[in-house]
């Protein structure tokens, strides 16, 4: 008996130190990237299109708290291949208020932009 | 002979430990950032507000689709309308860039270049010193399509709390035959400061 308590007790811490699993390719979480810390903010539906030649993006975004919230992003314009096209994005400053949800839209830098990563992080 | 032999070998070894070998030479308090980020050191126009204004407008402009088969542009200066000293031809000057890259659009000699590019086929022209086959003719420029001119404005406001600064940038695309605005964008940038 003590064994097997013993034995259900180390699954359980297992399972607790477990990493999630990484998001399914193509999934909206999968073109996150949190650069260190990010709280406050979710990130939900992503909208891609491509308009007259370059890759256009829409990431709906929403405050889940009730104060403000600031965040920092920047988006990385990936090729076919999965490398970086053009020049790195400057670093952009977002303002959202109390349980506000905005889209952030954004045009890729080159028409050879195949997909993207929104790089993002709170202060 | 063996003791001397030893100090000298013991010595060697320390002098190679303590080698430098970082790639780094001069003071440890100056360092290299990221160009790209988010600068607030003052709320006076900055890095972040020349890269955000060039990369909204160029990408806004490229991707609106006015610009079929790389037309010619010609690029004039921006109008700095604000109380600050801004160089407004390094805005025009990363626009170009930009807009050079994505592939979309061709420029002429703006009105700084346009004296080298006279001195130059005068040169080539008039000189005698080049080989025919080699000269440059003259009366072969091509003429602009478009326009592209815009102008910053700010408003400052302050009080004892507070400075703000509101920038707005305008950018248009004139068609010079018919004179019609056939392109216009603005990105606003709002800058507080609390005392």
């Amino acid at each position: 008996m003590r064994h097997f308590i013993l034995g259900a007790l180390a699954l359980v811490l297992l399972a607790g130190c477990a990493t999630p699993p990484p998001p399914e390719p193509g999934s909206a979480a999968s073109k996150i990237v949190v650069m260190g810390k990010f709280k406050g903010i979710a990130v939900g539906a992503i909208r891609v299109a491509r308009e007259n030649g370059f890759l256009t993006a829409k990431v709906q975004l929403s405050n889940i708290t009730s104060s403000n919230q600031t965040m920092y992003y920047r988006f990385a314009w990936l090729g076919a291949d999965g490398f970086p096209v053009g020049d790195e994005d400057t670093w952009k400053v977002l303002n959202l208020y109390a349980n506000q949800a905005t889209f952030l839209p954004a045009i890729a830098n080159l028409p050879q932009a195949a997909d993207f990563r929104l790089e993002v992080k709170t202060p | 002979m063996f003791a001397r032999f030893s100090i000298l070998a013991v010595v060697a070894v320390l002098v190679s430990g303590c080698a430098n070998t970082s790639p780094v030479l001069g003071s440890k308090n100056i360092n290299y950032g990221d160009t790209k980020a988010v600068e607030t050191v003052t709320n006076e126009f900055g890095s972040t507000d020349l890269q955000m204004i060039a990369e909204s407008m160029t990408r806004s402009l490229a991707q609106s689709g006015i610009l079929h088969g790389r037309p010619v542009v010609q690029v004039y200066d921006v109008k700095n309308k604000t109380s600050e000293y801004i160089d407004t031809r390094e805005i025009t000057t990363s626009i170009k860039t930009q807009l050079m890259k994505t592939g979309t659009a061709r420029f002429a000699s703006d009105n700084t270049d346009m004296q080298s590019q006279v001195d130059q086929l005068k040169l080539q022209n008039q000189s005698g010193l080049y080989k025919k086959t080699t000269v440059s003719k003259t009366g072969n420029m091509v003429a602009a399509k478009y326009r592209l001119e815009g102008s910053i404005s700010s408003i400052v406001k302050r009080s004892s709390d507070y400075k703000d600064v509101f920038y707005k940038f305008s950018l248009q695309l004139i068609d010079v035959e018919s004179g019609l605005a056939e392109w216009m964008d603005e990105k606003e940038i709002r800058k507080t400061t609390e005392r």
